[in-house]
């Protein structure tokens, strides 16, 4: 028997389903005028961004394919001396030559995880590769990444719901909410 | 310090690095899970000198990331103690605008301990 999860974990709302739906609509919209004529292909990576991935598709009236990669996580692998790099652990199914990638993301922090993503992904020779963002703390910075689109600048703080998780669970919460610890 | 150095993939320096504090090594290992090519006070910066050539004050950033021409001062330093650090990068900036460097404090480094799952040295 499993122990159920710790919801005194979970704090007070910092963004309730409404206010993510209204500027996921606005990215939307910014992304269906700027793409009117490319041939867009949304890239997510995976898990966290995957409930804004599924959103901000159906809030771009273009039409489009996604795809989902998976990023091996400096957290999983430091005990292990043989996994000492950053990797793809799933791979696109999708050639990007030609295309209009972006990739969108839950959060971007450091940006060193991006940076590796971007480098990779240009290597693939898209016509062109901007980052949509659900979540952006400019100021955590290390490398020099460009986010075209930035759903909220946020504070320094931890969150749960809306694919953010904590030990994986919580991704579920239907708002973004402050982490307890 | 007393800890094994790990094997660095990413190190572009000649010599091995001699860390001063855990704090630098950890933040060496991120960059090098990130495949982010890095060297190890590489350059040191003369900030004040004397009309004899002696030099007065200098400052060596902890890291240089020649991919991204970025130096890196990580700090382990409480908040209120880096005033002096803070000077030193100002000056820095001053003195060679065209020097981007970033100063990673002890909260920053907090924060990255929480995300990355390190073990704060104390």
């Amino acid at each position: 028997m499993t122990t159920p999860p710790d919801r005194s974990l979970i704090g007070d709302v910092y963004l309730n389903a409404e206010a993510i739906a209204a500027r996921v609509a606005e990215l939307g919209t910014e992304i269906e005028t700027d793409y009117r004529d490319g041939d867009l292909l949304l890239v997510s990576v995976l898990k966290g961004a995957v409930f804004f991935m599924a959103d901000l598709a159906r809030a771009i009236d273009l039409p489009l394919e996604m795809d989902f990669m998976a990023i091996s996580s400096y957290q999983q692998d430091r005990e292990d001396q043989d996994r000492r790099a950053i990797r793809f652990m799933k791979d696109l199914e999708q050639p990007l030559q030609g295309r209009d990638v972006l990739v969108v993301e839950d959060i971007v922090d450091t940006g060193l995880t991006l940076h590796y993503i971007l480098r990779s992904l240009g290597l693939r020779e898209p016509r062109s590769l901007e980052v949509c963002t659900l979540l952006d703390r400019p100021y955590r910075r290390i490398t020099d990444v460009h986010v075209r689109y930035s759903g909220f600048t946020i504070p320094d703080d931890f969150f749960v719901g809306y694919g953010f998780d904590y030990r994986q669970l919580y991704r579920n919460l239907p708002y973004l909410a402050f982490l307890k610890i | 310090m007393s800890e094994e150095t790990p094997t660095f993939s990413y190190y572009r320096g000649t010599t091995p690095p001699k860390f001063v504090t855990p704090t630098e090594r950890q933040a060496a290992e991120i960059l090098d899970y990130y495949r982010v090519p890095w060297e190890y006070e590489p350059r040191t910066f003369v900030l004040e000198q004397e009309a004899n050539g002696n030099i007065v004050e200098a400052f060596t950033p902890d890291f240089y990331l020649p991919d991204l021409d970025l130096y890196i001062e990580v700090t382990q330093m409480k908040q209120a103690l880096v005033t002096a650090k803070n000077r030193k990068v100002r000056r820095l900036r001053e003195l060679h605008p065209e020097i981007r460097i970033k100063l990673l404090y002890k909260r920053d480094f907090i924060q990255l301990a929480k995300k990355y799952d390190l073990s704060l040295p104390s």
